[in-house]
């Protein structure tokens, strides 16, 4: 038997986790209660996160930087009026996740801890330079969403761990764009691409999904690009690194080898679709 | 699902052979493996734990070497459950030893079937985690080999 709790604040929450070896937080169970009732995951306790104040919403800091508490859903994201320019592409991302119901029901926080590789927030959130406020008993620490997927399905997040924000740069006007390849809308993807330009216009930032155990990002290759977008051999060259990068599965969405096809098209539409942007 | 793979050992295949052989190597070798028993002269009891995220599974398994060619072949089936029957797992394995001018060739074969709840999880994400698991195994027999030496 699973027993349920639903600790009013955040320390509470911590200290259950920390104490019980096989109880797990809960967020909005889009996947979670899936996963208990078709019996791979089973917890002791489920310590659900809904009733503690502070962890729900988005807000701009004093500084400009962004803040997204780990408990909201989907539909609060994908309807932001702060996630505009270069952060829209996160916007986006929320507005493809599955459908209406499961966008009501599933959080950032949660969709991210679970770390499905071809679930929409990972590469979006690695396009906008990302980090992760992590809190456990006693503490907390800050981690970029680069650092985040270790490994399929390995994060960086140890037993007893929760995420309870995410912090991105100060919006700058610059458009992005994520762009989803799914067999029907809604599904998971078979591979996606998150794309910014710099600020300036001269580069871009972009992050595959789906395509490896966590977002495939570049940055070096990246920095190469600038000033070149319109130089078609430099972004091939750009896409042609993130296909070394990447180590995709063969499933019902895809092969491997037609993901890794996918990669250097989603980039160079991406860019294209970006430029008609800045016109 | 097939997992196949090849790889090198600096040691001669008689000694390849009879580590491959000795249940406490192979204990310390496979990834997860918790325990394991002699059962008879051609089959060992092993526990072996498997962990994929959020999900982890305890098999207990029955390992019988239906063919031994000594000292380069060994044709061998497993089969299990997770207590419960959760899920149940099947393999037939195959393992092949070949001299080689600087040791010995190991090549592997099996062939995998997984049902039941860890079923419903995708065969994809399966076959990277048992790519890596044989990659360790590798890693840890050649060790072993390596400090035997």
């Amino acid at each position: 038997m699973t027993q349920i709790l639903q600790p009013e604040t955040l320390d509470e929450a911590l200290a259950v986790l920390a104490a019980e070896d096989e109880a797990m937080p809960m967020s909005g169970g889009a996947t979670l209660v899936a996963m208990k009732n078709a019996r791979l995951v089973e917890p002791t306790h489920l310590v659900s996160l809904d009733r503690i104040a502070g962890l729900r919403g988005i807000a701009t800091l004093p500084d400009g930087r962004i803040r997204i508490g780990a408990m909201t859903r989907h539909f609060e994201t994908a309807s932001s009026a702060l996630l505009t320019g270069s952060l829209s592409v996160l916007r986006q991302a929320a507005g493809k996740i599955a459908n209406r119901v499961v966008r009501n029901m599933g959080t950032m926080g949660g969709s991210v801890a679970n770390a499905d590789p071809a679930a929409d927030y990972l590469p979006a959130l690695a396009c906008c330079d990302a980090v992760l406020t992590i809190a456990r008993a006693g503490g907390e620490r800050e981690l970029s969403i680069l650092d985040y997927v270790e490994d399929w399905y390995e994060t960086a997040l140890e037993e007893g761990e929760v995420i309870t924000a995410f912090t991105l740069p100060a919006p700058e006007e610059s458009p992005s764009a994520y762009r989803k390849i799914a067999r029907v809308t809604g599904d998971f993807a078979t591979a996606s691409c998150a794309m910014a330009l710099t600020a300036d216009g001269q580069g871009i930032r972009v992050a595959i999904g789906a395509c490896g155990p966590g977002p495939l990002r570049d940055p070096e290759a990246e920095q190469a690009l600038i000033g070149k977008l319109d130089d078609p051999d430099a972004v091939t060259a750009l896409a042609e690194r993130l296909v070394a990068m990447a180590d995709p599965i063969d499933d019902v969405r895809g092969t491997a080898d037609y993901r890794l096809a996918l990669i250097p098209r989603l980039v160079r539409q991406g860019l294209d679709d970006l430029k008609k942007d800045l016109r | 699902m097939k997992i196949e793979g090849r790889f090198d050992v600096n040691a001669p295949r008689a000694e390849v052979w009879d580590k491959v052989r000795d249940p406490a190597v192979m204990a310390q070798c496979i990834p997860g493996c918790e325990d394991i028993e002699e059962q008879g002269d051609d089959a060992y009891r092993a526990v072996v734990a498997v962990k994929v995220g959020p999900i982890k599974a305890r098999f207990n398994l029955l390992v019988e070497v239906l063919e031994e060619l000594p000292p380069h072949t060994v044709i061998s089936r497993t089969s299990g459950d997770e207590g419960t029957r959760a899920s149940v797992v099947t393999s037939e394995n195959r393992l092949t030893l070949t001299e080689t001018a600087t040791g010995t060739q190991v090549d592997y074969m099996a062939d995998v079937s997984v049902t039941g709840r860890l079923g419903k999880f995708g065969l994809g994400i399966f076959r990277k985690k048992a790519d890596q698991m044989a990659a360790t195994f590798v890693d840890n027999f050649s060790k072993h080999l390596e400090v035997s030496a």
